[in-house]
């Protein structure tokens, strides 16, 4: 039984999702698809505002885009804020 | 060769239509029925014995109650315990759903963004319901961060509701993605191996690497899963 991991999380030393490889990769798993998805709804909701809201073709999309990227960076920086913690 | 695609594609096993809703059981609601039943045996047989030298199904079963508690202690603390069954079961469910997927000729339900997309957006409206509740109309102060100048509102709120409105869409995205990517890739390599004729060893033996990687990637999907479900309930209970 010694070689089982249990008894390394039975002794509630770490945490088994603070075991660094595994969060680790979960947090690196996170970033990438944070940062698309914030660009994406950015874009989308420029689009939605260009389309339907105020005819302003091209600036919707074109400052939607931009908030976008500045959400999906400030999201990026903010979660590795917590890895050091 | 054949369309690495085409495993993806749903054909009904019998159409069946009530009041014109279609219900019809596909691939995917059978692997769904099947996911279920697996994990509820498990778990079932896991929990009754109750023995104090544990056997080996309720060791993990135990192991499996240490994991998510530590997730939630680390996310939320102590009180998101209240939280501990939804956790449980979307982990166990997207878990088994990405490991049986992995059996050859099975079915990988989380491939369909729409049971993605379901689970994300369930989760991300149980956080607001959590936060409206708790907070009430106090709670549309996460769009504004602490510390942030006057001035500065009109710019940070459009940031502050984009990222918000990118959580359910990375969530979905993430898990769909990853295992659309991952079953694809392996289809690729498989159809190689027929294509290749003797040469076709060397793409065998990606597939047996692959297989192993869709594996720790099935478990660490499931898991980001579980924590992001975490600390987005986190963010409801406790602004900022």
């Amino acid at each position: 039984m010694q070689s089982l991991p249990t008894t390394r999380l039975a002794g509630k030393k770490m945490a088994p999702s603070q075991d660094p490889m595994f969060a680790g990769l979960g947090q690196a798993m996170r970033v990438g698809t944070d940062l698309l998805a914030a660009l994406i709804v950015g874009g989308f909701l420029g689009w939605l505002i260009d389309s339907y809201v105020l005819d302003t073709t091209p600036w919707g999309v074109s400052v939607g885009l931009v908030l976008g990227l500045i959400a999906g960076i400030r999201n990026a920086y903010r979660a590795a804020q917590r890895w050091g913690k | 060769m054949e369309d690495p695609l085409h495993p993806f594609e749903l054909h009904n096993f019998f159409p069946l239509s009530i009041f014109g809703l279609d219900i019809s059981v596909n691939k995917a609601v059978l692997m769904m029925w099947v996911v279920v039943g697996l994990v509820a045996f498990l778990l079932l047989k896991a929990g009754t014995a109750r023995a104090l030298v544990p056997s080996k199904l309720q060791s993990l079963a135990e192991l499996l109650v240490d994991f998510i508690r530590g997730i939630i202690h680390d996310t939320m603390g102590a009180s998101g315990m209240r939280y501990f069954p939804l956790i449980t079961t979307l982990f166990l469910f997207i878990l088994f759903s990405n490991l049986v997927g992995l059996v050859p000729g099975s079915y990988t339900v989380t491939s369909q963004i729409i049971v993605t997309g379901i689970f994300a957006v369930g989760v991300y409206a149980l956080s607001l319901v959590v936060g409206f509740k708790l907070h009430g109309a106090k709670f549309l102060g996460i769009l504004v961060p602490p510390g942030t100048p006057g001035w500065l509102l009109p710019l940070m709120i459009p940031i502050e509701l984009i990222s918000q409105l990118a959580r359910p869409i990375s969530l979905a995205v993430r898990l769909f993605a990853n295992m659309t990517a991952g079953h694809t890739l392996l289809k690729v390599f498989a159809g190689f191996v027929v294509v290749m004729g003797a040469a076709g060893v060397v793409p065998l033996l990606f597939v047996v690497a692959l297989t192993g990687l869709e594996l720790l990637v099935a478990f660490l999907q499931a898991y980001v899963f579980a924590v992001l479900t975490c600390i987005y309930l986190n963010d409801a209970l406790h602004m900022h």
